[in-house]
């Protein structure tokens, strides 16, 4: 019986797959393990071994052929035997793409897709298949349009929808990749179609804390976050350059506006972190490569400098973006970012400020919370973000072999290697440095 | 046939001849000075009174249905009305001695019948009496639109009673004496004595013979009345009845007090027509209906014929009669000549008559001339009589007004109680004893029969611990499963009797009565001539008066012989009386083997077919014993199927065999005979040892392990635990005896598909007979499923087996080829 041969998925995020080189021709015969052709991501090569014996019996797509993943791209089986119900985009394949976002009852439909189903010749008319083994199809997931039936007049009987239920893997695809790369195993809750596991039901499965834990389902912010951070984890080349400022001129700034304040000369806080971003906003107008988002085959260069400030609330971590942030003063900068953050805070910030592509770069201050050192997740996408860390006191040569404390504010510079180069990063987060030890007002 | 009668060849075998007595043709000559000695003024007058309330009732009956209209009263009445006018002289005359425990069984012409008997019965009764009857009449459904608002006395009321609740019948009203489910030709009301009249020609003459029967065998009081039409003397089951009425063995074999005929007189109302043929010049030759009774037996019936148009002469013989059937020399055949001016229907324009005829029958009109010899012999004034009609036309108007008022006569709310039918189809109501405190008659105790005492030896199920099977003879049999509960019955309840065509000394063809005959007088177990329709109509009329009774007709085949009796009576009485009346009739259907076509069939699916009667069938000693139990326990008809393959069956199934004591096994439950996975096989009857030689071979040929369940019943059957079982199989043959096409089986198949559409495999597939005669024994195989036909079956249209290899043909095309020749 003939079988399709498909292209794998690999990750989550790979919607389709370069053929590379075609190792069998039509008309030869093959093993199981046999080599049958290379394929490429965005990001790797991979080879496609033969999971039966059998004859190559049709290619459909060439070398160098962008071709969706799970789709179809050769038919393996005996001399003779009918491809055309393999051949994509022909009937049944339509159900082959499946969403990112499966639903479980879509996330089984592909499963059964997959080499070991017991799948039919062609058939004419329409599928001739009996009530129960029907039912149990749909119970079961078992695409019955595509077993062979055995009972009589060639209907599909209940045991042939069996024999192909027992071919199809007891979890489903997404659950698999899913436990694949997180570690993880089948738990006793299988909520599937036809009792298949499905992603949400792995569980990491530890002899020694056993069921000692509670499983809380993530607010709807958590999932976007996660979503987010993931998807730039997954979806850039991130790293992180740390470096250290000398503070002692933003902290005498510090002290100057808050005693202005105190006599009452302004009316604006001007707090460490205003000014941290004051400085970012004039190192970003030397670096306009930086001021940019990195959109795979092209880059947007901001003419205007968007702040995102990451701003820690209740909900979770927000972003807002402080429009045109290179327009303003000190005085007005803090103000813009006070409001914004305290607009999260409440939660009536406008969201349109939220999503990433408001801002061009993203400053995440964790100063106040001592931390020395991080690596900040880039906002796609943004191609850079920066970590502020708390101010600690190092030793420094302050001239003539004298050293002394002086007190130093970390930084962590996150960049996506897509965009920008180390030497690049390293300038810029070179610029940032003297901007802080150097700014005036 | 009876060791103690002799037949002795010299004696049958003499010359000689057989001699008749003449018979008596319209010899009252009285006149009414003479019969002043035997009537009152009242009696007089009374008789005339009834007659007009008949004619009256009738005539308004007739204006209804040809004008819509009587006496400004406007109806339209659809069903049927089958009129007597002309005839009223003859109906009260027969009417006129008979007490209310005299019992008359009418025909669908017998409104006037009704009126008479009612009359009599009210004149007869208390008013105490009076009033208890219409009170607890249906908890007084049909006495209080009567009652309402009435002043004048009980016997009054009673006769707007009798008026009322006859005339709501007629018209299908819920306040009518049957609830309206009887109508024209079934009305009766049993506390008057009035007992089913019968749309089926000739229906009663068998029926009523049945209620002298328990008379008689239960030493009730009252005579029976037939009350048939000349017409009627033509149709079998009439003449069955006769033979089984005039039967020998009741002056000859009969002991004691039961030694005598039945007290029973077949009144032939013969009003000369049947339908448009006339009886005497075109459609019998008997000439005189009373001939008949020269035929039947020595006492000729004592038939003869008497004036129906002369009220007195009709009550004249009944005084006679009466005599005769005192004396046990029933039964008597009376033929009272009547004429109806009325056609057939009011839809009969008598075109096979002549205006002259009927002219001149007019002209006699009964009431005419007994108003006038009253009025001559200065017993009833012109005004007096003139008073009467007029009452009666009131009363009638009365009547008619009440009865087609909805707001006090509704029909039956099948809308708002769309179950009130179903409901009445069967009383399902235990009984013990159907008379609770009469001892049973019975020759010894039940331990000292010889039967019983044999059955003790019995191994009561049929494998030793080893599950080695006993030998044959020493297993209790299905036939001794089917005794033991008969027996038991017997001594429980003293209405019971059994009767068919070897009942008696034989035990039975199937030796399933052996024993009984030692145990019972005759006149609880005996012989019946062989005639089905009289087997089964006696044991009708028999039940219908209160006593429970099991008919045997041998072979499955002689259904057919009673098909009237199984198909029209049987099923209908209970709902059509409203469940007034009950019908514990337990019939013991035999189904053959090895004796062609007219003696091997299974003909379950006919009375299956048929509402109102319970089928089951089973297949082994336990099951029968307990089904036979429930069956003589309830008061609903069953049709008790049994299998002649198998009475010698013994117990294979329940664990401990057949239990000893009593116990019933409820209808309509199936039974899991063996339990599996992979196929359910449900079996009707004796094919279940088929079905198991099959479960067997799939296990063994093919690893299919097969769920054999026994329908064991077929009306009630609870098709749940079946669906329980194709839950788990998804697979199901159905497999009996029966000629597959319009099965029963078939019927199950269909009710299976729709319950459980989506638990199926595969449709379900019916493995029956093949649609042809049954042939000789040696080729039976080619005829009745076979186990290898079930495994062929299961092969061609559930699942295919590996490997196997079908030896008939069960292929799609072959069926319809099969389907278009009709085979």
């Amino acid at each position: 019986m003939a079988i399709p041969v498909i292209m794998p998925r690999q990750g989550q995020s790979v919607e389709t797959c370069i053929i590379g080189e075609w190792y069998k021709q039509v008309g030869d015969q093959v093993k199981a393990g046999d080599l049958l052709f290379s394929y490429e991501t965005d990001k790797a090569s991979f080879e496609e071994e033969a999971k039966e014996d059998g004859e190559l019996l049709a290619v459909f797509y060439e070398e160098g052929d962008e071709v969706p993943v799970l789709t179809n791209v050769a038919v393996l089986g005996r001399s003779g035997e009918n491809i055309e119900e393999f051949r994509p985009g022909g009937v049944g394949e339509a159900a082959l793409t499946v969403p990112e976002e499966a639903a479980p009852a879509v996330e089984s439909a592909p499963a059964a897709e997959t080499k070991e189903a017991v799948l039919s010749e062609k058939r004419e008319g329409k599928i001739k298949i009996s009530p129960r083994a029907k039912v149990m199809a749909e119970k079961l997931g078992v695409p019955y349009e595509k077993v062979q039936g055995s009972g009589p007049y060639g209907r599909i009987i209940a045991q042939d929808i069996e024999v192909a239920a027992e071919s199809l893997p007891k979890m489903t695809l997404l659950a698999q990749e899913k436990a694949k790369a997180e570690g993880l195993g089948a738990g006793e809750i299988a909520t599937g179609i036809g009792g298949r596991v499905v992603a949400e039901n792995l569980v990491a499965y530890n002899p020694v804390y056993g069921d000692d834990f509670e499983v809380k389902k993530l607010t709807n912010m958590r999932k976007l976050i996660a979503k987010a951070m993931h998807q730039s984890l997954q979806n850039s080349a991130q790293l992180t350059h740390h470096m250290s400022a000398d503070a002692r001129q933003i902290m005498a700034l510090r002290k100057s506006f808050k005693k202005k304040l105190e006599a009452g000369e302004v009316s604006q806080n001007i707090t460490i972190n205003d000014l941290v971003c004051f400085a970012v906003i004039k190192a970003l107008k030397k670096f306009p490569q930086v001021n940019t988002h990195f959109i795979g085959d092209s880059m947007r260069w901001f003419n205007k400098v968007h702040l995102g400030l990451a701003v820690d609330t209740e909900r979770g971590l927000m972003v807002p973006a402080v429009k045109n942030a290179d327009d303003l003063s000190i005085e007005g900068l803090s103000s813009q970012l006070s409001t914004v953050a305290g607009q999260c805070r409440k939660g009536n910030i406008d969201p349109e400020l939220l999503k990433p592509e408001a801002a061009s770069f993203t400053v995440s201050n964790l100063g106040n919370y001592g931390v020395e050192l991080f690596t900040p997740v880039i906002n796609l996408p943004q191609t850079a973000i920066l970590g502020v860390c708390t101010i600690v006191p190092r030793p420094k040569d302050l001239g003539d072999g004298v050293y002394g404390f002086v007190p130093m504010m970390g930084l962590s510079l996150t960049y996506d290697h897509q965009a920008l180069d180390g030497g690049e990063a390293t300038l810029f987060l070179k610029e940032i440095k003297e901007q802080i030890e150097n700014l005036s007002i | 046939m009876p060791k103690v009668q002799f037949i002795d060849p010299q004696d049958v075998r003499k010359a000689g001849e057989v001699t008749f007595s003449p018979i008596p043709v319209n010899q009252y000559n009285k006149s009414i000075e003479e019969e002043k000695a035997n009537f009152s003024k009242e009696d007089f007058i009374r008789i005339y009174h009834d007659m007009v309330v008949i004619r009256e009732f009738e005539t308004m009956l007739n204006e209804i249905k040809i004008k819509s209209e009587y006496n400004g009263v406007a109806y339209n009445h659809p069903g049927p009305a089958h009129l007597s006018i002309g005839q009223e002289a003859a109906a009260v005359g027969m009417a006129y001695t008979l007490g209310v425990e005299d019992f008359i069984f009418g025909s669908h012409r017998s409104h006037g019948e009704i009126l008479a008997k009612g009359l009599s019965a009210i004149h007869k009764l208390s008013d105490e009496q009076l009033t208890e009857v219409m009170e607890n009449h249906f908890d007084g459904k049909t006495f209080a639109p009567v009652k309402a608002n009435f002043k004048g006395t009980t016997k009054e009321l009673a006769i707007r009673f009798l008026i009322y609740g006859t005339l709501a019948e007629i018209f299908a009203r819920e306040t009518g004496f049957n609830r309206g489910l009887g109508g024209s030709m079934h009305a009766f009301f049993t506390p008057f004595g009035v007992y089913p009249n019968n749309a089926i020609v000739g229906g009663s003459g068998d029926i009523a013979v049945g209620a002298a029967l328990f008379k008689k065998v239960n030493r009730k009081d009252g005579i029976v009345v037939a009350n048939i039409g000349d017409a009627s003397m033509a149709c079998g089951p009439v003449w069955e009845g006769l033979t089984f009425a005039t039967m020998d063995q009741f002056n000859q074999l009969w002991e004691g007090d039961m030694k005598g005929g039945l007290p029973l007189i077949i009144n032939i109302m013969n009003n000369q027509y049947g339908m448009g043929g006339q009886t005497c010049g075109e459609t019998a030759g008997y000439k005189v209906a009373a001939r008949i009774g020269a035929g039947l037996n020595a006492d000729q019936l004592h038939a003869e014929r008497v004036d129906g148009y002369n009220p007195l002469a009709v009550i004249d013989a009944y005084r006679r009669k009466r005599e005769i059937l005192k004396e046990k020399r029933g039964p008597v055949l009376l033929d009272v000549l009547t004429y109806r001016f009325s056609g057939h229907s009011p839809s009969d324009a008598s075109s096979y008559r002549s205006k002259e005829e009927i002219e001149a029958w007019q002209a006699v009109d009964s009431i005419i001339w007994f108003g006038k010899q009253l009025m001559d012999a200065g017993i009833a004034t012109q005004e007096e009589l003139t008073s009467i009609h007029s009452n009666n036309t009131d009363l009638i108007t009365w009547g008619l007004k009440l009865a087609i008022d909805d707001s006090v006569s509704p029909l039956m709310d099948l809308g708002k109680h769309p179950e009130l039918i179903g409901e009445m189809m069967f009383s399902d109501s235990p009984v013990d004893s159907m008379e609770a405190g009469r001892e049973p008659e019975v020759n010894h105790p039940m331990e000292e029969n010889p039967r019983v005492k044999q059955m003790k030896t019995k191994e009561r199920f049929a494998f030793d611990k080893d599950g080695k099977p006993f030998s044959k003879i020493k297993q209790y049999g299905l036939r001794d499963g089917l005794f033991e509960a008969i027996v038991d019955r017997f001594y429980k309840d003293p209405t019971l009797i059994a009767y068919g065509e070897e009942n008696r000394d034989w035990g039975g063809a199937f030796a399933v009565y052996r024993g009984l005959t030692e145990a019972l007088p005759y006149h609880r177990l005996f012989n019946s001539p062989i005639s089905e329709a009289s087997i089964v109509g006696t044991a009708i009329g028999y039940a219908m008066c209160g006593g429970r009774v099991i008919p045997e007709i041998m072979y499955c085949d002689f259904l057919g012989r009673a098909g009237d009796e199984v198909f029209n009576q049987l099923p209908k009485w209970q709902a059509m009386s409203g469940n007034v009346i009950k019908m514990p009739v337990v019939l013991r259907v035999s189904v053959g083997s090895k004796y062609g076509a007219q003696h091997s069939q299974d003909w379950t699916a006919l009375p299956a077919h048929i509402p109102g009667l319970k089928v089951v069938f089973p297949a082994t000693p336990y099951d029968a014993k307990g089904l036979m139990n429930s069956a003589l326990q309830g008061t609903d008809p069953v049709i008790f199927f049994e299998s002649q393959r198998i009475y010698d069956i013994g117990e294979q199934f329940h664990e401990g065999g057949v239990p000893e004591g009593y116990y019933e096994i409820p209808f309509g439950e199936p039974d899991v005979k063996r339990e599996g996975k992979d196929v359910t096989i449900l079996s009707i009857g004796a094919t279940l040892y088929r079905v198991l030689e099959a479960a067997d071979q799939l296990q063994e040929k093919y690893g299919m392990s097969a769920e054999v369940i026994d329908a064991r019943s077929l009306v009630p059957f609870n098709y749940e635990p079946v669906i329980e079982s194709l839950k788990k199989t998804g697979r199901i043959v159905i497999a009996g005896d029966a000629t597959a096409r319009g099965s029963f089986m078939k019927e199950m198949a269909s009710t299976i598909t729709e319950l459980a559409f989506d638990e199926l495999d595969a449709p379900p597939v019916v493995v029956g007979s093949r649609n042809w005669i049954t042939p000789a024994y040696e080729l039976e195989d080619a005829f009745f499923p076979q186990a290898d036909w079930i495994i062929d079956a299961i092969h061609e249209k559930i699942v295919p087996l590996k490997g196997h290899v079908v030896k008939s043909n069960f292929t799609g095309a072959e069926q319809i080829r099969r389907n278009k020749l009709g085979v």
